[in-house]
């Protein structure tokens, strides 16, 4: 067994909407490795999202169980998931979902901020980070006054300047310009070569062909788990 | 996250959204102005008639009739003798006229005694009381009151001129300083025999006024004071309308009472005016919850647990009550101060005034600003990102 990050053990959720429940995934089991690549691929309605939501330590299982990062999160509280969430999970989100009235720098400090550190500190990594990912005259800029390119390369700063084990990007590209998009899948790859475990949900087949391992969802159930060049 | 940092998160929304931020304020705004005015008015007014009857004297009694006929001086000098008494005026009080010139109006023309400067000590405007040599004399000088003298438009050069009492000529000696306003009729002092000779009353007096030598003594007086007035007129306990002793404490403390109970209500509508205002903060609040439920999800997924967004909202409602207050409190003391100017007493920020006004608008913030932070902090992660 190498180093897992993220297992999933005939994982069901169901969603009850008056006396209705619909299965958005029904006996699903995936395990991601450390330093993987994943794209987690399939139609709208699928599941992919439920499936984020559930590796992303936003939600916890109607039955089975998800471990992330060792830790199973059936039976946290919601302190306790919101813990390991903020230790093991980045988001990058399809709305690039940036604080409003709120600077590139405070954005990317926010994360650290609610771990407890102190803002000279948080600062000086936000800063850091947002230098590395080619955003270093942005800083005191606030979302009105980015692209949606920068945008969302300051949102993956966010995801990434508090270490996670995962960084988990939920149709990174589905607000961008191809051009734009390409180059957030790119700086994905980049950091994917650091040695950052990736997924990356998308129904884009091209984007899901790029990468090394593609998981196809329908209809709440894994149908193909894919490996090696498409 | 550290409690400085979620405080300036919610700063800086109050401040980005600045207007709306305004209006939110606007009832706490208005109810904490107008306490702080309200509670000066009547601060301001019960200085004025506390300040009226301090200068009769707290440790004064005063027995007066409805009867023209039925205290005399005589009677006046029978209470001077008592024990308790360190001194002792009358009154004679008639509506007259007073006129200089062409100009004439009515006034009250009061005779008083010799002591009766002494122990009031009124403030004085210019020249001087009656005299001890005005008394000797039975001269007929008089002492204008302030609302008398501002009727007849007296000014410093009419100081020792002639002015006229019901037809007669009396020397000006001096001018009181107690202007009273509010159309009250004016009142002039004469001598108690020039005013026997205006009126032809002899003996009787409107009131004799007994000054006890200490305040403890003043009940003790008040109760020689009564059975020497009903031994000398036959008088049983029922039978006692033909005077009346008036304590001057006991005017006091019903005045105390009044202004107590008038506080009670202002304290009664401010207390309804927060809540107006605490609603009105709970409103927006419960709206910029709804508007803000994909923040809220965000913040959730990069790590912020329930009691960071809990503080967040809390510290932003209180921020505004708090603000609103300040604001409040600031424009109340410049209606205040306004109002002082006017009503012509002292204006004074009171420190009790100060603390009420901010506590209140604190506790109006954190009671009706909780459950919209409830209601933010108990959002499901995943339903407030996928909220459109
Ligand atoms: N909070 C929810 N309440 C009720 N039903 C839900 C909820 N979230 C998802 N569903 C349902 O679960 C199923 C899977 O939804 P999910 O959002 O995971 O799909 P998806 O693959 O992300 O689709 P898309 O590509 O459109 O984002 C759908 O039928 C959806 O209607
Ligand atoms: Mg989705």
């Amino acid at each position: 067994m190498g180093d897992e990050v993220v297992r999933l053990d005939k994982v069901r959720r169901d969603y009850l909407v008056g006396d209705q429940i619909t299965t958005a995934l029904d006996s699903v089991d995936l395990v991601i490795e450390r330093g993987e690549f994943v794209a987690i691929v399939g139609p709208s309605g699928s599941g992919k999202s439920t499936m984020m939501n559930l590796i992303g330590c936003l939600d916890r299982p109607s039955a089975g169980t998800v471990m992330i990062a060792g830790d199973a999160t059936n039976s946290l509280t919601d302190n306790q998931l919101t813990s390991l969430r903020s230790k093991a999970i980045g988001f990058v989100f399809q709305q690039f979902q940036l604080l409003p009235n709120t600077t590139a720098l405070e954005n990317v400090m926010a994360p650290l901020l609610y771990q407890g550190i102190s803002p000279k500190q948080a600062k000086k990594s936000a800063t850091d980070m947002l230098v590395k990912l080619g955003l270093g005259e942005r800083l005191n800029f606030d979302r009105n006054r980015l692209s949606g390119g920068q945008q969302q390369r300051v949102a993956i700063a966010r995801a990434l300047v508090t270490g996670p084990d995962i960084v988990l990007a939920d149709e990174p590209t589905g607000a961008l310009d191809s051009k734009t998009g390409a180059a957030v899948i790119d700086l994905l790859k980049e950091l994917n070569k650091e040695g950052r475990t990736i997924i990356l949900i998308t129904h884009d087949l091209d984007i899901a062909a790029s990468a090394p391992r593609r998981v196809f969802l329908r209809d709440g159930l894994i149908e193909r788990d894919e490996r090696g060049a498409a | 996250m550290r409690l400085l940092g979620t405080a300036s998160l919610a700063l800086n929304r109050i401040w980005a959204t600045k207007i709306r931020s305004l209006l939110t304020m606007l009832g706490v705004v208005i109810g904490v102005a107008a306490i702080v005015a309200l509670t000066s008015i009547v601060d301001g007014a019960s200085q004025g008639i506390n300040k009226s009857l301090a200068t009769l004297g707290t440790n004064q009694l005063n027995v007066t009739s409805m009867f023209p006929d039925a205290l005399s001086e005589l009677d006046a000098r029978a209470l001077a003798e008592l024990d308790e008494v360190s001194v002792m005026f009358v009154q004679s009080v008639n509506e007259g006229t007073i006129a200089t010139g062409d100009t004439r109006v009515n006034a009250r023309l009061v005779g008083v005694s010799s002591q009766y400067f002494e122990a009031v000590k009124p403030d004085i405007a210019i020249g001087s009381y009656l005299s001890s040599s005005s008394y000797a004399a039975s001269a007929k000088d008089v002492v204008f009151g302030g609302d008398a003298a501002g009727d007849l438009g007296l000014t410093k050069d009419m100081l020792g001129k002639t002015v006229k009492l019901n037809g007669q000529d009396f020397r000006l000696v001096g001018i009181l300083d107690d202007q009273v306003g509010f159309g009250t009729s004016g009142r002039v002092y004469v001598t108690l025999d020039a005013a026997r000779k205006l009126f032809s009353q002899y003996p009787y007096v409107s009131s004799i006024v007994v000054q006890a030598k200490t305040p403890e003594q003043v009940d003790a007086l008040q109760f020689s004071a009564d059975a020497l007035l009903r031994e000398r007129y036959g008088l049983t306990a029922e039978a006692e309308t033909r005077y009346t002793i008036t304590n001057q404490a006991n005017l006091i403390a019903a005045v105390g009472s009044i202004t107590d109970t008038l506080g009670l209500l202002l304290t009664g509508i401010a207390a309804i005016s927060l809540i107006v205002g605490g609603i009105g903060i709970m409103n927006i609040m419960l709206v910029s919850v709804r508007e803000r439920t994909r923040e809220i999800g965000v913040r959730r997924a990069i790590g912020a647990k329930q009691s960071n967004i809990l503080t967040q909202f809390l510290i932003e409602a209180i921020v505004l009550s708090l603000a609103g207050g300040v604001i409040g409190l600031i424009l109340g003391e410049i209606a205040a101060f306004a109002l002082a100017i006017i009503g012509d007493w002292v204006f004074a920020i009171r420190l009790d005034t100060v603390m009420l006004a901010l506590g209140f608008s604190l506790l109006v913030g954190v009671v009706f600003g909780v459950w919209p932070a409830r209601t933010a902090a108990k959002l499901e992660p995943i339903d407030a990102l996928r909220f459109e």
